[in-house]
């Protein structure tokens, strides 16, 4: 049990953009236990399990493995030698079956050159039996849920007689009964003897499920410590630097309004033949936080698509106050007062390369009063931009910094400050929060709930449950591309509950859903 | 001090520069008999005589040209070679109007370069519309175009244009006032040199100081950023191929006038491609692109005399670009030191 199987020493990884992703990290993994590393996205918790299943290299330092140093060149060597990895964003061929997923590229052979069907149907099945994973071998991967794909996923890596598996923010797609079953069999492999590498950030995950924890903070580890000796609040203090509690109904204000904001009617998507959006209609009042939960992959990121402009959509119509903006380009529909924090900051929300500055005024950039009648003005341009950071306390050396030397979570701010300031009457905020620090998550959720004390009126979508059940106000579900619930009072449903509509188990029937949607 | 990433660019350069140098000598050992005195012909001629510095910058000034063309749009993401094909065609345009009579000296270069720049940029329309609209590969458009517009132009030329006392693709000769007059007593520097510096510094403001240029660079770094802010694609990359074919028509008209007495371009004059080159190795910027024109004229300069005067053929000296051209666009050529001061660095502030 105790017996070092892979130890890192002194590991140092600066990507070649000269970010340093990790610094001196040292850290030991024993065969069979299940060792989490936690710590916000930009941690550094990605690289090293990319370091470990080689398809990175550390700058400096030594990774030793069954008390030999090793060098992966790459992933192929890593699985060679028992290390198997199931990625965030999974790796397979949606219209290849499940056994074909799994012997891909080690496959039973019949007469040196031909594939044995049978023999792999064979194996694979004895696999999922031997570990007790229920399913359909022949299925195709594209048939199947997020949470069964997942699985395919972990015996792909036992196929390849993994010894270690790593499990990045495996989590983070599953309802919190899907959650269960991965640990149980977490579990199990344990017993049998496997080590299991945890990627996470929520902290309670961790702490159920965890032999040993490493924190991670800002590319160095914060420590090794075993599950008993350390609680979620030290975890979060280590993490942060400070304990946060997340509740913000001292700071709403009563909601007197019932002037309508935003009414979107009758949306509905065909793609690729398939209903990706079903006849999603809803309101929302002035001043309220309206809440889309859902496992992503359910409609969501094409309906804040649609909404926003970026796709076109088969039908619906949308409405700010009794003001249709369907048809209007994304610089009128802004214009009209529509804002929208995106979901990926990086590759929508941001221009790297580009200083604070001008990240802070692209959505605005052409507003009179930033203009001459020849060049923008670029002292008002900085004044409104020394007053966003300073207003959202944006951690940047100026604002002619490049934005990419910002850590995430003051990219999100700098996303956030900039569409708050061009006093939009409806903000779609998608995923606001994903993967930055408990502070800023904090700080940012303060700037919704004092917007909607403004009267505005937000859609909130997020795969984080906690997030959309403490900041909304009401709260409706989606579940393949329609809405299946919705809630007056978000914070009186149970996470349980959630996850059973979620998961579509649970519908409620069109009578309440109609009452609730026309609110 | 490496950790810093314009100082790190810099270096980068120089040490590129060195090393292509030193691949350029040892190339020299190889062909020549006096390897030493062509290389200091090479690098130091042009500084000898006032008559060599003006055929660096009069060489410098189409390459300006072709670069600040081609650099608007790789700055904009959007590769598009036309400029090679509008020089061409301009130049015909140019031929067509200078070689009218016209009172006015003043006037004559004035509306010819004028009417040359309006062409080009007309022309670069083209494919700058079907990007827009249709989403179609700009390179491979502005590649035919490149085709077409070279056969349209030599149509023009041998049906319209030909003068019938000289053999070979020849316009007649450009009327006296057309010809743009020289600066630099001693030198065949023009008045373009002029205009050039006068380009450089408005697009430079036009691309820092206003709304096109903040949109523009925008587009250029992030184009989902961009159309997420609301900047409208279609008539950002409309707008961005009129100047680039201004500029190209403009640069190949200002060329022919101060450098030429008639149209004699028998082939495309590759000044468009060279223009991708400065681009690159100006790094997009109006400054950075007239550095690069320098730099490029002055061993090109360097090497003509020292072919003319050693027994090295000129063609080393494209050895020697390409070499450049390699180091500096390299990512990774020296990244490993500028990481290592970076870690340095890291670890200082830790402490």
């Amino acid at each position: 049990m105790s017996e070092i199987l892979l130890d890192l020493k002194d590991i140092t990884k600066i990507y070649s953009n000269g970010v340093v992703a990790n610094r001196n990290i040292n850290v030991s993994f024993k065969k069979g236990e299940i060792h989490s590393i936690v710590g916000e996205n930009g941690a550094g918790k990605s690289t090293l399990m990319k370091m470990i299943f080689g398809i990175e290299r550390p700058s400096s330092g030594t990774i030793t493995y069954k008390g030999k140093e090793v060098h992966f060149e790459n992933s192929m060597e890593a699985i060679k030698n028992g290390i198997g990895m199931v990625h965030q964003h999974f790796m397979m061929i949606d219209s290849f079956t499940v056994a074909e997923n799994i012997i891909l590229g080690m496959e039973p052979r019949k007469r040196k050159w031909f594939l044995n069907k049978k023999e792999s149907i064979r194996l694979t099945k004895e696999l999922a039996i031997k570990y007790n994973f229920d399913m359909d071998v022949t299925r195709k991967v594209g048939s199947l849920t997020v949470s069964a794909k997942q699985k395919v996923e972990i015996l792909k890596t036992l196929y390849r007689n993994a010894e270690v598996i790593i499990l990045d923010e495996p989590t983070a797609v599953l309802t919190p009964q899907e959650t269960e079953t991965l640990f149980e069999n977490l579990k199990r492999f344990k017993e049998m003897g496997h080590t299991i590498l945890f990627i996470s950030h929520k902290l309670n995950e961790v702490k159920q499920i965890s032999d040993r924890i490493t924190i991670m903070q800002n590319g160095i580890s914060k420590g090794t410590f075993e599950n008993s000796d350390i609680s979620i609040e030290q975890m979060t203090e280590l993490i942060v630097g400070r304990s946060v509690t997340l509740s913000y109904d001292h700071i709403k204000k009563p909601m007197k309004n019932i002037k309508k904001a935003f009414r979107v009617d009758g949306i509905s998507l065909k793609l690729k033949g398939v209903n990706v959006l079903r006849d999603v209609t809803f309101t929302i009042r002035e001043g309220e936080i309206l809440g889309i939960a859902g496992v992503q992959g359910n409609g969501q990121t094409e309906l804040v698509q649609g909404l926003v402009g970026l796709q076109d959509m088969d039908s619906g119509n949308w409405y700010i106050a009794d003001h249709e903006i369907t048809k209007l380009s994304i610089e009128k529909k802004r214009k009209s007062g529509l804002a929208y924090i995106p979901e990926d900051r990086m590759k929508e929300g941001i221009a790297q390369g580009a200083t604070v500055a001008e990240n802070l005024i692209s959505t605005y950039y052409n507003r009179p009063d930033i203009n001459g009648p020849v060049f923008m003005k670029s002292k008002v341009i900085n004044e409104v931009a020394q007053h966003l950071i300073t207003m959202f306390s944006v951690k940047t050396k100026n604002s002619k910094s490049k934005i990419e030397s910002l850590s995430g979570g003051n990219i999100q701010k700098v996303v956030v400050a900039r569409e708050t300031n061009t006093n939009p009457k409806v903000l779609i905020a998608e995923q606001p929060t994903r993967g930055i620090d408990i502070g800023s998550e904090e700080f940012i959720h303060h700037q919704l709930i004092e917007m909607r004390n403004k009267n505005v009126a937000i859609l909130l979508v997020s795969a984080d449950l906690n997030e959309v059940m403490e900041v909304s106000d009401r709260l409706i579900v989606m579940y393949e591309g329609q809405i299946v619930a919705h809630f007056d009072h978000a914070k009186e449903v149970s996470e349980k509950e959630l996850g059973l509509y979620m998961l579509g188990v649970k519908r409620q029937d069109e009578e309440s859903l109609k009452r609730a949607l026309v609110c | 001090m490496l950790a810093n990433e314009k100082i790190f660019e810099a270096v980068k350069m120089i040490a590129s520069l060195l090393l292509a140098l030193l691949i350029t000598f040892v190339v020299l050992l190889a062909v020549s008999s006096t390897p030493l005195e062509s290389f200091s012909k090479m690098l130091f001629a042009p500084l000898t005589k006032v008559r060599y510095m003006g055929n660096v910058i009069e060489l410098m000034i189409p390459l300006s040209f072709a670069g600040l063309a081609t650099a608007l749009l790789f700055r904009t993401k959007l590769f598009n070679l036309g400029t090679e094909g509008i020089f061409y065609f301009c130049g015909v345009v140019t031929a067509a109007i200078a070689t009218q009579t016209f009172s006015n000296s003043l006037l004559h270069p004035i509306v010819t370069i004028l009417i040359s720049g309006l062409v080009g940029g007309a022309i670069a329309m083209i494919p700058g519309f079907f990007k827009a609209k249709y989403n179609t590969d700009e390179l491979v458009t502005s590649l035919m175009m490149n085709s077409i517009l070279f056969g349209l132009g030599l149509y023009v030329i041998k049906n319209f244009l030909q003068a019938k006392d000289v053999p070979g693709v020849a316009s007649q000769l450009f009327q006296s006032t057309a010809l743009l007059p020289i600066i630099i007593p001693g030198t065949r520097i023009h008045i373009g040199f002029a205009i050039l510096l006068v380009v450089v510094l408005l697009l430079w403001l036009m691309l820092y100081k206003t709304k096109l240029g903040y949109a523009i660079r925008m587009t250029g770094l992030n184009k989902s950023f961009a159309k997420y802010s609301g900047m409208n694609a279609f008539s950002l990359f409309l707008i961005v191929h009129f100047i680039s074919g201004f500029l190209g028509g403009i640069g190949s008209s200002i060329e022919l006038l101060g450098m030429y007495s008639r149209f004699q371009w028998s082939a495309l004059p590759g000044l468009g491609f060279t223009g991708a080159l400065m681009a690159m190795l100006g790094k997009n910027d109006p400054f950075g692109i007239l550095a690069a024109a320098f730099a490029i004229s002055y061993l090109r300069t360097g090497a003509d005399i020292m072919a003319r005067s050693t027994d090295v053929p000129v063609e080393v000296v494209a050895v020697v670009e390409a070499v450049i051209v390699l180091f500096v666009s390299s990512q990774y050529f020296l990244r490993k030191y500028h990481e290592r001061a970076l870690i340095k660095k890291g670890e200082q502030q830790d402490a």
